[in-house]
């Protein structure tokens, strides 16, 4: 693989709650190259969202960063690992906004109703460059207009509240994208919007990842939108990254049994070949992840050892692993494990 | 947002009409009224009958013969017109004069009272809300109900008790003996905010304490927010972002009940007064209802109720002013 911007090693984070440990991550392995947009899909309850907040560390209580790595590549400070970082120290601090900027799901809540919009994109613009205020509100403005929201002299002024959720989700991206971020990470930003809106949303933040040439993670259970963007795709299942390749191997050539089995429940993909067919089984409850591969209640192609051994990482090709007993010498991981 | 304050104003006016409505009936409810109160007082004074004429005539000399919606628009017509709030039967003065001998003492402790409760409460709120479950969080939530449950005048007791063993001298009452009648002066105001504190404590104790309660309460609320969590997302720095987003928040359902301060303080004033033997209004209202001297009573229950529904209209415009969901609907 290429330039990697952001290194993650066997990332955990639990949620300690009074009815027991949530392991929502639970050794996530993934590797983020530069200038690429990575999609990061999966069912919901998966670890997504706390996967991509751990990056800024911006997990809270009852959530703890159990172990792992993230070695960032930082503009200004060479190789930073965030797992070793105070959360709530400066360190953090100047990377949030800065270097990896983030948008969040609901446009509706994710902007503070008593500010104005203006208000809330300078903040990021001073907080991080040693500009003025007029300086600042010159940088909002321009930014509004960049995110293709008409009269932006007059919106910088205007509160969310008075902006339709496409406009406000522009504004958010505006506001992320104000200090030219080494990387984006949008989680579900189109979720709660209508289908030509989220269409215009992803239009533009595509044009602005390539304009910048920034590295963007993606976060989205839609399957058609990942086709539309991604260069790269990883696929996780309750806490684990389960397969990740090209956009292409994912779609042609998917070889983990959930991939393969997500591919089979969208309607679009799966009318052609006419064989819709659900991925069987519920999630199981969060308390109680099932052994080994937590996908072997649900697997179709489970063999007799899933049970017991958790796969380990396996490279297929270049920039395509998968973990899946199917695809590894059993005897050897079980050795590693129980050795 | 000039129609909001338009209709807000139009609010207040009907508010104070049928508060001033309402007063004045309640107060004819009772059986008897300041005749018979009289004639009953003659009686025990040791007069052996009191003739019917002569309590005929005390009632058409105040005017308490009349029907009630005729003394009713007599009086509202008078106060309107003449600012004239009737007569102290009991005190044989205005009734305007007694008002305003009392009501600026009630307010400089109310007011006190509302500062030494949010300067206290607020941060006290805050800090408990962003340690959750800390050992300072729980022995927040111990005074604050210990500050709850007991009664006021049991507090006035300690207080004073202590202030009486530490300090020698029992700061009862609003000055010291010297300044009592002395006319205003630099040195009485200090005298009087040495006595001040005691009271302020006392009736901003419950006050205070449930503030804390519900100032925790909204700013966890607030917390969990997504906004906050953009604003954390930008780099901000923890208590830069508490300050500008959730407690700005927080507060907005505070300042909207400020305007209603002014009648649970007055309310918990009247023990802790008559305890403290403080020059207030809080004893002379019970009192005036006691004895059934209406023109007293009405007029105090008048002008307090004015008080409180103009501050709620201010707390109306400071919200208007604060949050612009209201100023710009
Ligand atoms: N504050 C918390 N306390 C306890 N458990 C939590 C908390 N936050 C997240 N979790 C758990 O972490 C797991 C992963 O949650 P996460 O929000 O990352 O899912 P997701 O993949 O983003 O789902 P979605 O697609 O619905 O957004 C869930 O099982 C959830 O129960
Ligand atoms: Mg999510």
């Amino acid at each position: 693989m290429g330039d990697i911007l952001l290194d993650v090693i066997d990332l955990k984070i639990h949620f300690f709650t009074d009815e027991g440990v949530v392991k929502a991550v639970d050794g996530v392995d993934l590797a983020i190259e530069r200038g690429k947009t990575l999609c990061l899909v999966g069912e919901s309850g998966c670890g997504k969202s706390v996967t991509c907040r751990a990056f800024l560390r911006l997990i809270a209580n009852p959530g703890r960063l159990v172990s792992g790595e993230m070695h960032f590549r930082s503009s200004t400070n060479g190789t930073i690992d965030l797992a070793q970082l105070d959360p709530k120290g400066s360190a953090i601090r100047d990377i949030r906004g800065k270097e990896i900027a983030m948008i969040f799901q609901e446009p509706m809540t994710s902007l503070s109703l008593m500010h104005t919009v203006g208000d809330q994109i300078m903040e990021s613009v001073l907080l991080h460059e040693n500009v003025l205020k007029p300086e600042a509100r010159d940088r909002a403005i321009e930014m509004l207009q960049r995110v293709g929201i008409p009269k932006p002299d007059r919106l910088v002024d205007e509160y969310p509240f008075r902006l339709s959720g496409g406009m406000r989700q522009r504004a958010m991206i505006a506001m992320a994208l104000s200090c030219n971020p080494t990387m984006l990470i949008a989680d579900e930003p189109t979720t709660a919007l209508d289908v030509t809106t989220q269409a215009q949303i992803l239009d533009l933040m595509l044009d602005l990842q390539r304009q910048d040439n920034m590295t963007l993670m993606f976060i989205t259970h839609d399957l058609g939108v990942v086709a539309e963007i991604a260069d790269d795709v990883a696929v996780m299942y309750l806490g684990r990254i389960v397969e990740r390749a090209s956009v292409d191997t994912i779609f042609n050539a998917p070889q983990h049994p959930y991939t393969q089995a997500l591919l089979r429940s969208i309607p679009k993909i799966a009318m052609q070949r006419d064989e819709l067919d659900p991925i069987k089984g519920m999630v199981p409850s969060p308390y109680r992840r099932p052994s080994g591969c937590t996908f072997h209640p649900r697997c179709s192609r489970r063999i007799e050892a899933c049970n017991r051994i958790v796969p380990s990482v396996t490279e297929l090709a270049p920039g395509h692993t998968v973990r899946c007993l199917l695809y590894e010498n059993i005897q050897e991981t079980e050795a590693l494990q129980h050795g | 947002m000039w129609r909001y304050i338009a209709r807000r104003f139009a609010y207040m006016l009907f508010t104070v009409w049928v508060i001033s409505l309402i007063s004045f009936i309640l107060i004819q409810l009772p059986p008897g009224d300041f005749a018979t109160k009289m004639v009953s007082q003659m009686l025990s004074g040791g007069a052996r009958e009191v003739p019917p004429e002569v309590e005929a005539q005390l009632r058409a000399q105040y005017g308490l013969d009349q029907p009630v919606y005729v003394q009713y628009a007599t009086w509202i017509g008078k106060i309107i017109f003449e600012g004239d709030f009737g007569y102290s039967f009991t005190y044989k003065r205005d009734a305007i004069e007694l008002i305003f001998e009392r009501l600026p003492m009630t307010f400089t402790i109310s007011l006190f009272s509302v500062l030494f409760i949010w300067v206290v409460a607020l941060p006290t709120g805050i800090y408990s809300a962003v340690n959750k479950y800390s050992l300072s969080d729980y022995l927040f939530t111990f005074v604050g109900f210990i500050g709850l449950a007991v009664p006021n005048f049991l507090l006035a007791l300690i207080l004073m008790f202590l202030s009486y063993k530490f300090s020698g001298q029992a700061l009862i009452g609003l000055f010291s003996p010297e300044f009592a009648d002395a006319p205003w002066s630099l040195a009485k105001v200090l005298d009087m905010l040495k006595h001040l504190w005691i009271p302020v404590i006392i009736v901003g104790m419950a006050g205070t304490a449930s503030l804390i309660r519900t100032m925790r309460a909204n700013l966890l609320d607030e917390l969990n927010k997504p906004y906050v969590e953009t604003a954390r997302a930008k780099g901000l720095s923890e208590l830069r972002l508490l300050w500008k987003y959730p407690v700005r928040h927080a507060l907005n359902p505070f300042i909207s009940t400020v305007g209603w301060t002014l009648p649970t303080l007055v309310g918990g004033e009247v023990i802790v007064s008559i305890v403290l033997n403080l020059p207030t209004s809080g004893p002379i209202i019970l009192e005036s209802l006691m004895q059934q001297d209406m023109y007293l009573s009405a007029g105090f229950i008048l002008v307090l109720s004015t008080l409180t529904v103009v501050g709620t209209f201010v707390s109306d415009l400071l919200l208007a002013w604060l949050d612009p969901r209201i100023r710009l609907q």
